[in-house]
Order: structure tokens, then sequence, then C-alpha cells
């Protein structure tokens, strides 16, 4: 069975897409069979970034049915085991998806014929959005060290972890008047999420166990993006240990990507990064990334070794 | 997952309960970079009431465990309502790190002022004060015999006075040839003076004037 991972992450500009393409790339020279679907609706550019244009076919092809089977969309890219799946050619109005539909490309996603599949998430927290991230086996959330950024992802993250709150309220039957109470709150908007849980709990102490249980099955894992050295090297492992303490949910940081000016530089040139300049401290973090995110715990060699041994 | 707002002191900190005050410190300023008020953290998961609150636990948490008295205080009501073990709060052995430098100069356990203080305090000793002080003259052999009454050697004297053994020899010695302008001399007699507690102005004058006679007959 494939095995999904989700890019996604509250804020726009924060590297989601560059990381799912570049990840794709590490997952493939790992000899696996990738797919890299994207999935910002609104607004895709992954093909961009993996320096691709004029695709034939796409996910258009699967919604409006000309082609039934979802890994015939799939258009090779440059790098030999990764193929990608794109929303280029769809209609402008395909942001609003149908709840169907969307239903429709999770059960298609998940029957990928391929090792791993990459979804490129769009900025923002609407439904689509959460529902792609929660149908992941591995969740990933990007940010970078300014407090816009962090804020939007603990956003996005409370966002994520109330939606599957809901998912488990309305799936294990629990009674109406606890739902409601997990729908709002006393002035009548909903508020955090941990409010939430902690009302929901008082209120059915029976089955705070199941519901903690049922949210501790949700993981996720942090990445922060364009890591300068002049900041904290563990604000990373601090945002982890507080989402650790503060949700029931699992949280991992799996480390920082180092900011490089050659980024900027290769998304001009349509190219992809760590093809372009794999021995630069960024491609090696990207490395470690995937090699992280595959178990296969082996730490790239740091460039300073990779020298040492020219 | 246990509760923020049920966290003891230092599940807080995520401190053994034996932490060394050390600890205590790194702890605290790793909590204050991530609840702190200038912290981005606690500003994008908190509202402000919240983080005031966590912040407010973290201060409190700090306050008591690092103020010795109250950390027993506490220790005993977390044993009391048996939320930890009695046997972990046994202190762990720490390393001392060796000294760079040793007061042992001499070798033998050097003589501190406070020892000697006590001594001068006994009564008996008093006495030998009065022999010299009623002297109108005083000299070296003098100073020495009420060191040796003390029982102090001149080795425990540079170590308190820090003035060095061989002026402190020549002033006892009445060696005016090796002694030290007669300005710097005043001091280092109101030193040993002091350190005896026999009045220095009478010890300096009485030598000054035993000095000025020795120095007329040769």
């Amino acid at each position: 069975m494939t095995h999904i991972f989700a890019i996604g992450g509250g804020k726009g500009g924060t590297g989601k897409s560059f990381i799912a393409a570049n990840l794709g790339v590490m997952l493939a020279k790992q000899g696996k069979k990738v797919v890299l679907v994207d999935l910002d609706l609104g607004a895709p550019n992954l093909h961009t970034m993996m320096g691709l244009n004029n695709l034939k076919t796409g996910l258009n092809n699967f919604l409006n049915n000309s082609v039934k089977d979802l890994s015939l969309t799939a258009v090779p890219t440059k790098i030999p085991n990764l193929y990608i799946i794109s929303s280029i050619r769809c209609s402008l109005e395909v942001g609003n998806l149908f709840y169907a539909q969307k239903q429709k490309i999770i059960r298609a996603i998940s029957q990928l014929p391929t090792d791993y599949v990459v979804l490129d998430l769009g900025a923002g927290t609407t439904y689509n959005t959460l529902d792609f991230f929660l149908a992941s086996h591995q969740g990933l959330s990007v940010f970078t060290p300014e407090p816009t950024s962090i804020q939007n992802t603990v956003r996005f993250i409370k966002a994520v972890y109330l939606r599957k709150l809901k998912h488990i309220l309305k799936h294990h039957a629990f009674p109406t008047a606890v739902k409601e109470v997990g729908y709002e709150s006393d002035d009548g908007v909903v508020r955090s999420p941990l409010d939430i849980v902690d009302s929901v709990m008082r209120s059915d102490p029976a089955r705070a166990k199941l519901l903690q249980k049922e949210l501790r099955k949700l993981r996720f894992k942090l990445i922060l993006n364009q890591y300068r050295k002049h900041i904290d090297e563990t604000l990373g492992n601090k945002i982890e240990k507080v989402c650790n303490r503060h949700f029931y949910s699992q949280f991992q940081f799996l480390g920082n990507i180092a900011y490089n000016e050659r980024v900027y530089d290769s998304i001009i040139a349509r190219k992809i990064f760590v093809a372009k300049y794999p021995y630069t401290s960024t491609s090696t973090d990207l490395k470690n990334l995937a090699n992280k995110m595959t178990g296969n715990n082996v730490q790239a060699p740091t460039l300073k070794e990779t020298n040492a041994k020219i | 997952m246990q509760k923020f707002e049920e966290l003891n002191h230092y599940e807080i900190f995520e401190i053994p309960i034996n932490a060394s005050a050390f600890e205590i410190r790194q702890a605290y300023k790793e909590a204050l970079s991530i609840y702190g008020d200038d912290s981005p953290i606690s500003y994008s998961f908190f509202t402000e009431e919240e983080s005031k609150e966590i912040l407010g636990r973290v201060e409190e948490a700090f306050s008591t465990l690092i103020d010795q008295e109250k950390r027993e205080l506490y220790n005993k009501m977390l044993v009391r309502e048996k939320k930890i073990d009695p046997s972990s709060l046994t202190k762990r052995r720490q390393q001392v790190p060796t000294p760079l430098f040793s007061s042992k100069t001499h070798g033998g356990a050097a003589i501190s002022k406070t020892i000697i203080k006590k001594r001068i305090k006994d009564e008996n000793l008093k006495e030998a004060e009065e022999v010299i002080l009623s002297k109108d003259m005083i000299s070296g052999d003098d100073l020495k015999q009420l060191r040796k009454t003390f029982g102090v050697k001149i080795e425990d004297l540079f170590e308190v006075t820090r003035i060095s053994v061989s002026i402190l020899e020549a002033i006892e010695n009445d060696d005016f040839g090796t002694l030290p302008p007669t300005i710097y001399l005043k001091n280092f007699l109101k030193a040993y003076a002091e350190l005896f507690e026999v009045d220095p102005k009478k010890i300096i004058d009485g030598y000054i004037k035993n000095l000025n006679y020795i120095k007329g007959i040769s």
C-alpha cells in the first residue's frame, strides 16, 4: 500500500511546494517510486518548481471523468521514478471543490500504485486542505521562524485538530448534548479546540479515554524552513514540546532546513534545487528530512565531510 | 498527557526532584524562552489570559524551588500528598571540581583568621596582651612572644595578613637593615596588632621607639 505524506502549514510562502518538490526528488533518489500531487487547487505551481511546462494530463482529466484511473494522469518528471499529477489545467473554480469530488480524490490517491505519495497543500485552513492533510499517513507542517508564520502554523494545527475532533465525535456517536458542547461555546463561536476537548471530557467523562486515544492517533511532523544561523536553533524543538504538552496528539520536530539564496535562483531558473545545487547545506537538510520520514535514519554526510572525502 | 495545570513544579521544568540550583536556573531560562512575554511561541499558542496564567505558574515554580526553605516545605507537601516518592529526594553526589589554587602553600592546615580570633577571645591570653601593652618600648621579640602565646606560626601569619614572611621575620628580629620604609612598616605593624586585637597605636609607637633606640646604640 502506498504511504502518503501531506505538506501543509497555515501560512503562504513558507516553502511548502519547495519542500514537496525536493522531498519528492530525495525520496525518488532512495530508489522508491514517488508521485507528487499538486493539491494547492487554488494556486497550483508545483510543476513549475519541477521545471515542467505544457503538461498534457493532470487532475482535471480525473475530475471530469475523461480518465477513470488517477494513476494514468501522472506525468513523468526529469527525475527517474518521480511522477507528478498537476492541477494546473483544472478549472479556475476548482478551488471550491465539492465534497464528493474531494472524497473521490482521497480514495484514488490511497490506491495509487506507488511507494510514496507527496501531497502539496495550499495555505489556509479550508476544509479541503484540512481533509487532505488528515487523509495522509504523515502530515508535515512547514513554518519559518517569523512570529507571523508560527502563529499561522499553530492556527493550522488547531484547525486540523478541531476537524479531527469533530470527526471523532461524529464517528463514535457521542451524545448530541456533548456534540453541542463540542461545536459551540458560551459565546456561540467555536473557541480554542483545547477548551472543547476539556468540556467534552467534563460532560462525558466515561468516554474521555476513547476521545484521548483517538486524538493520540493524529501525528504531526514539524519542519522549520528558511533557518538562518542567528536564530534559536532549538525553536522547533520548543514548539514540539509545547504542542506535546498542550494537545492530545503527537508532534515531532523533524529539523531545520537552512536558508539559501540559491533557492530563489533555482525557482527563477525553473530548475529543481536539489538537482542543481546538491552540495549545499540546504540539500543535505532535505536529504536528512527524507531519511527521517522514511525511517531510514542514516544521516547524510555534511558538506564538510563530503569535501574532506574529495 | 498530563494537563499543564496539574503539573508539579518539577514537572513544569522537566527536572528531577533532586535537581541542583544550576539545573533549576537553566530550566527556568528555557521555560521563559517558551512561555515568556516576548516569546513568539507563547504569543502564537495562547490567549493573553492563558499565557499570563502559565507564566505565573512558571514564576511561582521558580521562586519556590530556588529558595531552599520554600523548596523543602514544598517537597514535604508533595510527599504528604503522595505525589512523589520520598527516596527521590536524596541528594545526588556532586562532583566537586579540583580547586585551581590551593591555600595550603606551606603544607599542613593553614590557620584562618577566624581561628586566631577565637583563640584571642580566650581569657588567659588577655594577660599576654596586657604584658606587651604595659611596655614603653616594644621589641620584635615581644611581638614574637605574643604570636607564640597564641600558637600562631609565622607562615600562618602570612596567610592571614599577606605580609611576606621575610618582612615578618625582619620585624620580629628588629633587623632594621631589611625593614621597609617607616610608612609601610607602620601599616604592617598595624595589621599585626589588629589581628591580635591589641591597640595598634601603642604597638607602633613602642616598636618605633625601640627601633630608634637600637639604631642609636649601634
